[in-house]
């Protein structure tokens, strides 16, 4: 099963599984966007211009960080290498262009942010599914009987331990009841994601560790879990003070 | 439940999420680095395969040159839209203890073919024969072209899988595993 799945998505085709994420997450966030008071235009072009910015800002951050290669071969720049592209400036500028955007259009940024909660959290099971495919995320060898076959060796199948963990977040948000707060599912769903990688970042055997000992992404994601506590209760106060 | 009680479950799951992360700190387990594996982060599985006029590579006595093991076919046309990059990259970088080791997937191709197919690039690397599919298999080939790139140590920087890789691509790759 797991090597049909293997076989079936195998890089580059695991990207298929991120796109079919999205498309999903997309259609979930619109079915429930008009009980956050956006509308369905609005949550698409958001995620339009958003997703635009991605594949831009990808580009262009993996650019800057490699400028004197790019001054040497700048047709790289617009060849179609999906390597060539940085995911975490692609992140960065996605945010700052949404952001502006929803600012022109006066959105909500809590309001926004709740909407688009089911298409981030669908989101997550997609990386986790590629993650799977691709073999990336790996695990730390076993001798668990759930251990999985990867890379010569027995491994923590942490990419379905991330999957089922994903599944498990965007189940309890969205059959919970929803919150009058705004902001309220969108903290919870950053607290929930940043608490299972904070767990499930320990089994993974491609670990980076700063500090001499301390696994950074350990380290990041005990540090949106603290910042979502801080802003869930910076949301309660407030909307308990105006409402 | 009351800001108090929110507070104070906020607070214990932070103390729980910091000793987590005291209690798994230090690399203790086996590094990646021991085993060999296609993947980025491990030692690169170890062949030795023969050139067409019968000289044989092994990648493990390339150790402390950057090495990139590019597996290709002449019939695929982003591995023949590749090499001319490559080549050039090669030219570029073999002084600096840069090698390619083009392993033609001959158990899917003509041998026939690779003599027409390197002097119409004018490829000066090294072109070895994958006649029984052994490379293809250790290095869990699903597409081609398939492309690892080897540091000094031994160890793969990148995968690159399908292609044609361009120039900055293969630049930045190539500069990483020299570093």
């Amino acid at each position: 099963m797991l090597t049909l799945f293997r076989n079936l998505f195998s890089p580059p085709r695991h990207m298929i599984l991120l796109v079919a994420a999205a498309w999903i997450g997309l259609t979930l966030a619109e079915k429930r966007a008009e009980r956050h008071g956006i509308s369905k235009d609005e949550l698409n072009n958001i995620t339009f211009y958003g997703l635009l910015a991605f594949v831009i800002g990808g580009r262009i951050s993996f650019v800057l960080q490699n400028i004197s290669i790019f001054l040497k071969s700048p047709s790289g720049i617009i060849s179609i290498n999906p390597d060539i592209f940085d995911p975490i400036g692609a992140a960065a500028v996605a945010f700052i262009v949404a952001l502006i955007y929803g600012q022109r259009r006066n959105l909500s940024l809590w309001h926004t942010l709740d909407a688009l909660t089911p298409f981030f959290s669908i989101l997550t099971i997609g990386i986790g599914l590629s993650h799977l495919a691709a073999g990336t995320a790996f695990g730390k060898e076993t001798s668990l009987p759930w251990g999985i076959d990867l890379w010569n060796a027995a491994r923590h199948p942490t990419q379905i331990y991330e999957t089922l963990a994903s599944l498990l977040i965007f189940g309890l948000l969205w059959f919970q009841k929803q919150s009058p707060r705004p902001g309220i599912l969108f903290l919870t769903f950053s607290a929930l994601t940043a608490a299972s990688h904070l767990f499930i970042e320990a089994f993974r055997g491609d670990s980076v560790f700063i500090f001499d000992s301390l696994n950074r992404n350990q380290i990041i994601a005990w540090v949106i879990l603290a910042t979502s506590f801080l802003a869930l209760e910076l949301r309660f106060k407030k909307t308990k003070n105006t409402g | 439940m009351t800001q108090s009680q929110r507070i104070t479950l906020y607070i214990l799951v932070l103390i729980a999420g910091a000793a987590w992360i005291f209690l798994n700190a230090a690399p203790t387990d086996t590094p990646t680095v021991n085993t060999a594996a296609p993947q980025a982060g491990f030692t690169a599985p170890d062949f030795s395969l023969k050139t067409p006029q019968g000289e044989t590579y092994t990648l493990s006595e390339l150790k402390g040159n950057a090495v990139l093991v590019n597996l290709w076919a002449t019939w695929c046309p982003p591995c023949r839209a590749e090499m001319p990059a490559i080549q050039k990259m090669y030219n570029e970088y073999k002084d600096q203890g840069f090698v390619v080791l083009a392993v033609n997937s001959t158990i899917q191709d003509s041998a026939l073919e690779i003599p027409i197919f390197t002097s119409e690039y004018s490829l000066t690397f090294p072109i070895l024969l994958d006649e029984v599919g052994e490379v293809s298999r250790m290095y869990q080939v699903r597409s081609l072209p398939s492309s690892y790139f080897i540091n000094r140590l031994g160890i793969i920087t990148e995968v690159v899988i399908g292609g044609p890789m361009s120039e900055a691509l293969l630049r930045a790759r190539i500069e990483e595993a020299l570093k």
